[in-house]
């Protein structure tokens, strides 16, 4: 297995020479160099010396008194549930993405430090994702709106009053009734019950209301396929924990579709070896190279456009199998013509339909909410054929709302433009970026009498209304959100509204009772009447209202019983509408949500920019992906331009190749070249909205392109993947012989666990031994349940105050995150194999950074820790070059001065620090500390309730985030604990063990549930 | 006549500034010792509180003001509201009361003057020496006895290890009590 010929980066693979080059030095070209005289101060030395000498002499005399300490202000009345220095924690839900995930946010002194999972929450279990870990830097933001202000449209520029904003609004509403214009709210889909029926009310009271509803990455092919195929528009989500198969079609399941979380969470859940030697298989038929194609066990490279032949054939191939009638089917080519068409190979698809057809009933075929609804009627379909039905879970619950037809947002827009739109309200979204833009509606909103947009951050949409009104933000915020059906997961405010900003709905309420002053507790009152009135009597609870809303606050989720569900009756006569397409030989471009700026919403914050593309590792920028072939004949080489022209626009792209593209297909990602973002948002990237037709608000988001053509000139992306590179690749083949990466084949695995050819040696050594008494921590990172979606990555950004430094300083090769996720292929660069590694720093027994530092600022403690002390760092750099795994981290400047003229120096952003972590300035080295603090707090604990420090309870913060649970952290002297069984297991071994560094992060060999046939 | 006057120089003159100015800093450094670790620095507070009345005389625990003490990292100042637990009764009339009260009802805090501080590089945890039994007094001595609150011992990272290392003969009246970590991360992090 560990044969094969494994590269980072099509550089690499094929050599250009300078590959070997690079690696040998510790730091990128020009990065140690760059010192141009021509920048400098032009003080000379003498006049330097002459100002230190006079300011210190300042210095001195200025003082008053050297002695003085400062002050230490109590409270005046003490809230009840705060002690300083102790973290609160608080049940609420994450707003972030529409999976609406519960959380528990950990607050200190009042401050909101850090959001993870709440265990309790039966969706998400207690993990949340990298965009959600990240969404507390919004809260700090210091671009955030703190006052409501004017538009373009408004008279007069400025801050202006809530006061005048509320008489205006009412006015303006109820000349729009008076004169017969129209009211429109547009929103992003409410998944709130409460919010949804406050919306109703407000139509009621302002008759001819339109509410317009848009998503971005919305389910609506998936969602009239299930209504063409078994007659109601609730879709059945999968319960993915039961799957033993899952096929997925162009749908990146453990990337950024649907409930990402849970989907992780159960995919890896079913390859634990620790659990058990049967796993789940996992198929990707896609012609993007996602996250879900990187850990699927097969994985096929198929063009989206292709996918409904693709799938008819395979219903056939199946149906021929089962000899089961197959309903009529358009005809199509069959498997083998497909596969030999398209390039894949044959042995896997007859695996795929033995498969399909020997787990009927416990596997699941799952399509992209990109894909058109024809091909999620024939997936319907195929899943009814073999029995699949099994899996769907209970009905979407009511609250699941479909988005606005094309046609209704059309006409509303051409209202607009007439003059018969009055008044217009945007509730937290930002139509003027988000909606094609052949639809027009910057134009149209400059027709509007009256608009505001309730936001937390000026936006583009904001920009041009009459009047934009901050809001709050999840953190400050009241709601219910039910994305389930029989989970209400409730959010509370976890700190008091930083700015004058209002909730949104409280915004509304004002306004349709206008006599009512405002109050924080407007909503709040709302909400809970609306629970004590509709929710709390049908759920027959025996306590009164006031303790079960307690209660309920406290969990931060309701579950309510589900009632049976009807049996699905598939129409067949869904098939009838089914019509493949004719393919013109020309591009296509597959337009993708962004792995974690999610529509656009999250540009401005700059953990998020910084966290690389799971695949290219490409930060603060995207790209357009093209297969190798495809830029031989375009005549294109990555950080090249090119110009794709689709019916509705143009737009020029700097081009990734990216292994493991489909051909003649183009990948690119929404969310990207937002004008007006903020400092840190603002025109990062390329906007490709150009490129949507008007019907992708409802259709797929498969665009055929005009013309694909090379366009002048290049543009650098920053891209991770061949910084600190692990394997010193002095003769080519050499990292073959490492083992960095060891995968099997998990039949062979079965047969004999040590087949995998994992020894463990002793080996001799020049280092005294130490003996470690007591508790000694330790690390193991199941490679097969990683999916290498950076959750960890953000959680440690989070917990240990890591800065963010910009692309510039990335492409130096200077990021800061203190754990990255290594992604390695191996095979050929149109169908690569890849697989992630979390690497982060080893704690090393005989650590060889320790060795070197000539001030002994790195050194082991008791426990088994590679401590880095900053205070004592002076910056000789010297461990960072004798680290094996290329882990540590230097501050080349204080980076929190260095971004955007100090961005991140503003207040209130030093109030989001984790106050248990120091903040490291310029000149030090940093690294993974197994998140200290947090072992520190345990101990203290232990401490307090007289008890023996054992080390169970302590949790890292990548762990914690890990949606996978592919991290297990614990006590190595413990033989209870799971990670003295990960040690252990014949699957673990060490990476680079052979230099006898005796690393203490063991890694579990990814095993490949493949068919164990000898592969190509 | 030119070689003598090298010779005075050589012999006379250099030894003779060398050892004022060596004599002179050794004296200063070690003179000016405890002023520079802020040992005997004693605010004036903006209340004159006494914690010779309170702690000595009328025998308050520490712990009924300084709450978190033994469950949190920081002793923590205590809120006004923690005075006025006597003070809407007790001694009404006295200025400083009067004062306390005044701070009380317009709700703002009572900027006390910092006395103890270690760096903010060094986490040190209260709970964690407190519940091991180590009485206030071994690091702010005899509290009950001072009428303004002055600092009484260094607290610089010698005079921790310095603990740390002969816990068990500094306070071989706690049983069973251990040598304290050594190790960076105890407090560094």
């Amino acid at each position: 297995m560990n044969e094969r010929n494994q590269w980072r980066s099509l550089h690499e693979e094929q050599d250009a020479g300078t590959t070997p080059e690079m690696k040998s030095q510790e730091f990128m070209d020009g990065v140690t160099d760059a010192f141009d005289p021509e920048t400098l101060s032009p003080l000379s030395r003498k006049q330097f010396l002459a100002l230190m000498a006079a300011s210190a002499a300042f210095a001195a005399t200025g003082c008053t008194n050297y002695r003085d300490k400062g002050e230490i202000v109590p409270y005046n009345k003490k809230p009840e549930e705060v002690t300083p220095g102790k973290a609160n924690l608080y049940a609420s839900t994450c707003t972030a993405c529409p999976q609406a995930c519960g959380i528990l946010v950990k607050t200190r002194e009042g401050r909101p430090v850090k959001l993870d999972g709440n265990p309790d929450h039966p969706v998400n279990r207690g993990r949340s994702c990298a965009t959600g870990q990240a969404a507390i830097l919004n809260l700090y933001d210091p671009a955030r709106l703190r006052a409501p202000h004017t538009g373009a449209a408004a008279s007069g520029t400025g801050e202006v009053s809530w006061d005048r904003i509320d008489s205006e609004a009412a006015r303006q509403l109820a000349a729009c009734i008076r004169d017969g214009k129209q009211i429109v709210l547009m929103t992003a889909p409410v998944t709130s019950p409460t919010a949804q029926k406050l919306i109703l009310e407000f139509r009621a009271a302002f008759p001819g209301t339109k509410v317009i509803v848009y998503d971005r990455f919305h389910q609506e092919t998936r969602r009239s396929a299930w209504e063409l195929c078994y007659g109601s528009a609730a879709l059945r989500p999968v319960a993915w924990e039961k799957a033993r198969l899952i096929v997925a079609l162009e749908a990146d399941i453990l990337g950024n579709e649907g409930f990402t979380v849970e989907q992780t969470r159960a995919v890896a859940g079913a390859r634990d070896i620790m659990v058990s030697n049967t796993f789940v298989r996992l198929y990707s038929v896609e012609g993007t190279m996602s996250l879900t194609g990187t850990n699927a066990d097969y994985r096929c490279r198929l063009h989206p456009e292709a996918q409904l032949e693709f799938v008819l054939a395979l219903t056939r191939a199946v149906a021929a199998k089962l000899k089961l009638a197959a309903a009529s089917l358009p005809a199509g080519p069959d498997l083998a013509a497909i596969a030999h068409r398209r390039g894949l190979p044959l042995k896997t698809l007859e695996h795929l339909v033995d498969d399909l057809v020997t787990l009927r009933g416990k596997g699941i075929v799952y399509a992209g909410s990109a894909l058109n609804t024809d091909v999620h009627v024939a997936v319907n379909y195929l899943n009814e054929l073999l029995g699949n039905t099994a899996l769907y879970g209970p009905a979407e619950p009511a609250t699941a709302v479909t988005v606005t037809p094309p046609a209704d947002v059309a006409s509303t827009i051409a209202d607009m433009k007439a003059g018969k739109v009055g008044f217009v309200a945007h509730l937290d979204v930002n139509p003027v970026y988000h909606l094609p833009k052949v639809l027009g509606y910057a134009e149209a909103l400059k027709s509007v009498r009256f608009s505001v947009a309730m936001t937390d951050v000026e936006n583009e949409t904001a920009q041009l209304c009459t009047y934009m009104l901050p809001v709050h933000t999840m953190l400050e915020s009241w709601g219910d959100h039910t994305v389930r059906t029989g989970v209400i997961s409730l959010q509370q405010p976890v700190i008091a509204p930083l700015y004058a900003t209002r909730q949104q709905e409280a915004i509304l309420l004002r306004w349709m009772s206008a006599s009512t002053p405002f109050s924080e507790l407007l909503y709040q009152e709302y909400l809970k009447r609306h629970w004590e009135s509709a929710v709390f009597p049908s759920l027959g609870r025996l306590t009164d209202f006031l303790t079960f809303w307690q209660m309920a606050l406290h969990d931060g989720v309701v579950t309510t019983p589900v009632s049976a569900q009807a049996p699905l009756q598939f129409r067949k006569d869904a098939l009838a509408s089914l019509r493949l397409q004719e393919h013109p030989d020309r591009y296509a471009v597959v337009l993708l949500a962004s792995p974690y700026l999610g529509d656009g919403r999250w540009a401005n914050n700059g953990w998020l920019q910084e966290l690389p593309h799971p695949i290219s590792k490409v930060v603060w920028d995207n790209y357009a992906a093209i297969s190798p072939a495809a830029a031989r004949a375009l005549g294109v080489e990555s950080n090249d331009l090119i110009e794709v022209s689709t019916e509705s626009g143009k737009v020029t792209l700097p081009v990734f190749v990216q292994p493991g593209t489909a051909e003649q297909l183009i990948a690119v990602s929404l969310g990207y070249g937002r004008w007006n973002a903020g400092p840190v948002g603002s025109n990062v990237g390329v906007d490709v909205t150009p490129l949507l037709p008007a019907g992708c608000l409802t259709g797929p988001r498969v665009v055929r392109a005009m013309s694909v053509s090379k366009s002048e000139g290049s543009y650098a992306l920053a891209s991770t993947q061949e910084h600190h590179a692990l394997d010193d690749t002095f003769v080519k083949d050499f990292h073959l012989k490492r083992h960095i990466i060891r995968e099997g084949i998990l039949e062979e695995y079965r047969k004999d666990p040590h087949s995998l050819g994992i020894e463990r040696k002793e080996h001799e050594s020049i280092s005294p031994r130490v003996e470690f008494v007591g508790v000694k921590w330790a690390m193991a990172i199941d490679l097969n349940k990683c999916t290498g979606c950076n959750a960890c990555v953000a959680g440690c950004n989070v917990e240990n105050n890591l800065p963010v430094i910009g692309k510039e300083q990335v492409a130096k090769g200077r990021e800061m995150q203190w754990i990255r996720i290594d992604r390695y292929y191996s095979g050929t660069p149109e169908e690569p194999l890849a697989s992630h590694q979390p690497m982060l720093c080893q704690h090393c027994d005989n650590a060889p950074c320790e060795n070197v530092c000539p001030v002994v600022a790195t050194n082991h403690s008791p426990d088994g820790l590679n401590q880095m002390i900053y205070n004592r760092c002076v910056g000789t750099k010297y461990c960072s070059n004798n680290c094996p795994y290329k882990v540590r981290r230097f501050n080349f400047f204080n980076f929190r001065d260095h971004l955007a003229d100090g961005y991140y120096q503003q207040e209130p952003v030093s109030l989001m620090h984790n106050p248990e972590v120091t903040v490291r300035s310029r000149g030090v080295m940093e690294k993974c500390t197994f998140c200290v603090q947090r072992i520190m707090e345990a101990r203290q604990h232990a401490t307090e309730a007289g008890v023996t420090f054992d080390g169970k309870q302590v949790e890292t913060a990548c762990q914690q985030a890990c949606p996978a649970q592919a991290i297990v952290f614990g006590n190595m002297h413990d033989p209870g604990a799971d990670i003295s069984r990960y040690r252990e297991h014949p699957a673990g071994y060490d990476v680079l063990g052979e230099l006898n560094v005796k690393p203490n992060v063991t890694y579990l060999a990814r095993l490949r549930n493949i068919h164990s046939e000898k592969r190509a | 006549m030119k070689k003598s006057l090298l010779d005075y120089t050589l012999k006379v003159r250099i030894p003779l500034v060398a050892f004022v100015a060596i004599g002179s800093f050794v004296g200063t450094y070690y003179l000016s010792r405890a002023e520079r670790d802020g040992v005997g620095y004693a605010p004036e507070q903006p209340i004159l509180f006494s914690h010779r009345l309170h702690a000595g005389t009328m025998r308050i625990d520490c712990k009924y003001c300084h709450t978190s003490v033994t469950s949190s990292p920081q002793a923590t100042i205590p809120p006004v509201g923690t005075c006025m637990n006597c003070h809407t009764v007790a001694r009404k009339n006295r200025p400083a009361i009067i004062q306390l009260t005044k701070f009380y009802e317009e709700g703002k805090a009572v900027p006390w003057k910092r006395v103890h501080r270690v760096p903010d590089y060094a986490y040190f945890n209260h709970s964690a020496h407190v519940n091991k039994g180590i009485d206030c007094v071994h690091c702010h001595g005899a509290v009950e006895n001072m009428e303004v609150v002055a600092q009484v011992s260094s607290f610089t990272m010698g005079a921790c290890l310095d603990c740390h290392r002969t816990a068990p003969e500094r306070l071989a009246a706690i049983p069973g009590i251990k040598r304290g970590p050594e190790n960076c991360n105890a407090c560094h992090r």
